[in-house]
């Protein structure tokens, strides 16, 4: 069995009458890479400053690699890396000079910093711009600039707080990619998003939060076993009645039904040869269709059936009904 | 770590786009327009020199002549006296070999050609003997034998009128305008300060964020962000002194050593005043910025920066600001340290500004020692 890396047992923080995160409880084991998932404002954020130490809370304990997280748990400190949701590197330094800066704060031998920075640079692939200040890097290339400086000291835990915000697809694909190739070198990695599909392609373990609580969790398979929602077919057509439309609701499996008029929705939950079934309704019906297609459930699925709301959809209005995470979120200031 | 924090802090404070702005290119541009502006009347020479002048003889004075001949003696004259008559006077004066013509017999009169100050000291020259003339010739009439010793008396009175060394520093008025310069670019050593609390609070930056979760324990943290600030700000002291020393000639005096050690001393005390407000509670960045820029500006208008006359002002109305003022008490060592040939008032300054950093530092880093923050 492998070890607990990370246990968070009972979680809560409020900030006045919000209740940040509600009872939460976590743990992640050795070689994991654990996607936090939920809307801006679930909480996602908080509970890696609680479990950085950085956050105060009311209540329940945290513990990393078996000990109690303190702000002067320094021999703890030394073993995590960590990339923040804002770019914190220092204007006045150049690439090279702030990931020397950053490693330097973990390793104090110069000869072994000194390698640590090349790996670095060449992990992220900033080869080119070692002189570079960091006002002249694209956001994806500072994007790389932010991850180099989190896992330079070679860390044994890696939090990832949201790092692929506003990056172009291909530095997004570059970055994910990296947090792959961290995991397989050892590190167990924490990666917190509210981009399904990022969590859905790295992450080995998934929770999923809502309003500072844990509504799931589990790896992407077991998650999606969760919900009825086992296929979507999805059939462009006109001229449906609704009688072939209550027909076709009638078949086996199927528990919902929407047409707007050029695309019928039919949600199936687990049986097989559901597209051949609907299909068969509308040929003994005599009605032509174009293209067709079957998609499987995804976690905002998943969320969308848990809470009633799209991971996506909710996301601005979650940022509103969270005022101390819009108001603390800081740019980088020099 | 600590040398490590405090090789990357000093990169980043002399990197800085803002502390070189403020504090080595503007202080020397509004070094450069201070000069220009004092130029004409900044020379010890020309405010102090003896006055060339040209006397023409209507008819013959004996008092006054007695008089003309005492000012233009030996020693430190006020005149030096060229006797001519009124057409080579005159072309004295428009050649401008002469400041200005005095017309003797009968009533003294004076023609000038400029408003500078040598003109401004003969028209009071002038005018004083007009007052002293009555002196002397009512003392010739009731006592004749006496009227020699009034003359003297009343002649090195007008004398001492002109120049009266009380000291051998730089008595200039507008030297005070550079003090007050070198005294603005100490104190605005807070926005330097404000960065160290910003860099290294949690609540403040994500700089600051990451610095927390990192190994390095916060003291080593802070001390190294307060030594690294501490020498930038003293680098940018010493350049600016010594601009305004060395390129633009300003005299402070004898005593160069102490006059840096102030001025670094008043750019240490500028960082820990910005260090100790940047500590204070959760204001932004922005508002603090904004606290120490009028706390520098209101200070630098108080000590004089703008107005000469206001430090004179406060002296009079609210005698015990000046010693409260930041600016004014990094002024005012320099100002001692010119004028005043003991060390009284400039110890008493230094030790004002040495309880000042001790101050400022023990609470910022008492404001800053949480360990975990309520919200980030």
């Amino acid at each position: 069995m492998k070890n607990t890396v990370v246990k968070i047992d009972n979680l809560v923080k409020r900030y006045g009458e919000l209740v940040a995160l509600d009872h939460f409880s976590l743990e992640i084991s050795e070689g994991e890479i654990f996607g936090l998932l939920g809307p801006n404002g679930s909480g996602k954020t908080t509970t890696i400053n609680c479990l950085l130490s950085l956050l105060s809370f009311d209540k329940g304990n945290i513990e990393i690699f078996g000990k109690k997280m303190a702000p002067t748990s320094y021999d703890i400190k030394k073993d995590i890396g960590v990339i923040m949701q804002n770019v914190a590197v220092f204007d006045e330094l150049t690439v090279y000079e702030n990931i020397d800066y950053f490693c330097g704060l973990y390793i104090s031998d110069k000869e072994l910093r000194k390698q640590y920075v090349d790996e670095a640079v060449s992990f992220v692939g900033l080869e080119d711009f070692l002189k570079f200040r960091p006002k002249k890097l694209s956001g994806g290339l500072l994007r790389r600039l932010n991850i180099a400086c989190g896992i330079a000291h070679k860390p044994k835990l890696i939090i990832l707080d949201e790092p692929t915000v506003a990056v172009d697809p291909q530095s997004r694909n570059r970055i994910l990619e990296g947090i792959e190739e961290l995991n397989r070198n050892g590190a167990t990695v924490i990666y917190t998003s509210h981009y399904m599909e990022e969590v859905e392609q790295i992450c080995t373990r998934i929770a999923i939060m809502d309003k500072g609580r844990k509504i799931a969790e589990g790896t992407k398979d077991e998650l999606k076993s969760m919900i009825r929602n086992t296929e979507t077919v999805n059939i462009e057509l006109i001229g449906l009645t609704d009688d072939i439309k209550a027909k076709i609701a009638e078949l086996p499996h199927v528990y919902s039904t929407e047409y707007d008029g050029t695309k019928l929705t039919v949600c199936c939950s687990g049986g097989k040869h559901n597209l051949i079934r609907i299909l068969g309704v509308l040929q003994e019906n005599d009605l032509g269709f174009g293209r067709v297609y079957s998609e499987l459930p995804t976690l905002n699925d998943v969320f969308l059936e848990i809470t009633g709301k799209a991971l996506r959809d909710d996301a601005d209005s979650a940022k509103k009904a969270a005022p101390h995470e819009k108001a603390n979120k800081k740019e980088n200031f020099r | 770590m600590f040398l490590h924090n405090l090789k990357y802090e000093l990169l980043c404070n002399l990197r800085a786009p803002a502390l070189i702005a403020w504090l080595m290119i503007f202080p020397i541009f509004l070094g450069i327009v201070f000069r220009i502006g004092f130029g004409s009347i900044y020379e010890n020479n020309d405010l102090f020199g003896a006055i060339p002048t040209a006397v023409v003889e209507t008819e013959k004075d004996e008092i006054f002549g007695r008089v003309i001949d005492s000012v233009s003696g030996e020693g430190s004259p006020l005149l030096i006296v060229t006797y001519a008559d009124n057409d080579k006077a005159l072309d004295m004066l428009k050649n401008g070999e002469v400041k200005g013509i005095i017309y003797s017999g009968g009533k003294v009169t004076l023609t000038v050609a400029g408003k500078g100050i040598q003109e401004t000291m003969l028209k009071a020259f002038v005018e004083q003997y007009g007052v002293y003339e009555t002196i002397i010739r009512d003392a010739l009439e009731h006592d004749p034998a006496k009227a020699p010793k009034v003359i003297e008396a009343l002649s090195s009175d007008i004398k001492a009128c002109t120049e009266i060394p009380m000291t051998q520093g730089n008595p200039d008025p507008y030297a005070q305008y550079f003090y007050n310069l070198i005294a603005m670019v100490a104190i605005f050593g807070s926005v330097t300060g404000l960065h160290i609390t910003e860099n290294n609070q949690a609540n403040m930056s994500p700089l600051g964020a990451k610095k927390n979760c990192s190994p390095t324990p916060k003291s080593i943290s802070l001390i190294a962000s307060l030594t690294g600030s501490f020498i930038a700000q003293a680098v940018c002291m010493l350049i600016c002194v010594t601009f305004i020393v060395f390129v633009l000639k300003v005299d402070f005096g004898g005593r160069l050593p102490l006059v840096y050690a102030a001025a670094v001393t008043g750019g240490i005390m500028g960082v820990t005043m910005g260090f100790f407000i940047g500590s204070i509670g959760r204001l932004s960045n922005e508002f603090k910025n904004g606290i120490a820029m009028t706390v520098s500006m209101v200070g630098c208008f108080l000590s004089g920066l703008m107005v000469g006359s206001m430090k004179a002002v406060i002296a009079e109305k609210l005698p015990w600001f000046n010693n409260v003022n930041p600016v004014a008490i990094i002024s005012d060592c320099f100002y001692c340290l010119n004028l005043y040939s003991d060390y009284d008032r400039f110890n008493f300054k230094m030790i004002s500004m040495l309880v000042y950093i001790v101050v400022f530092t023990a609470l910022g880093i008492i404001l800053s020692r949480r360990k975990k923050y309520a919200s980030i």
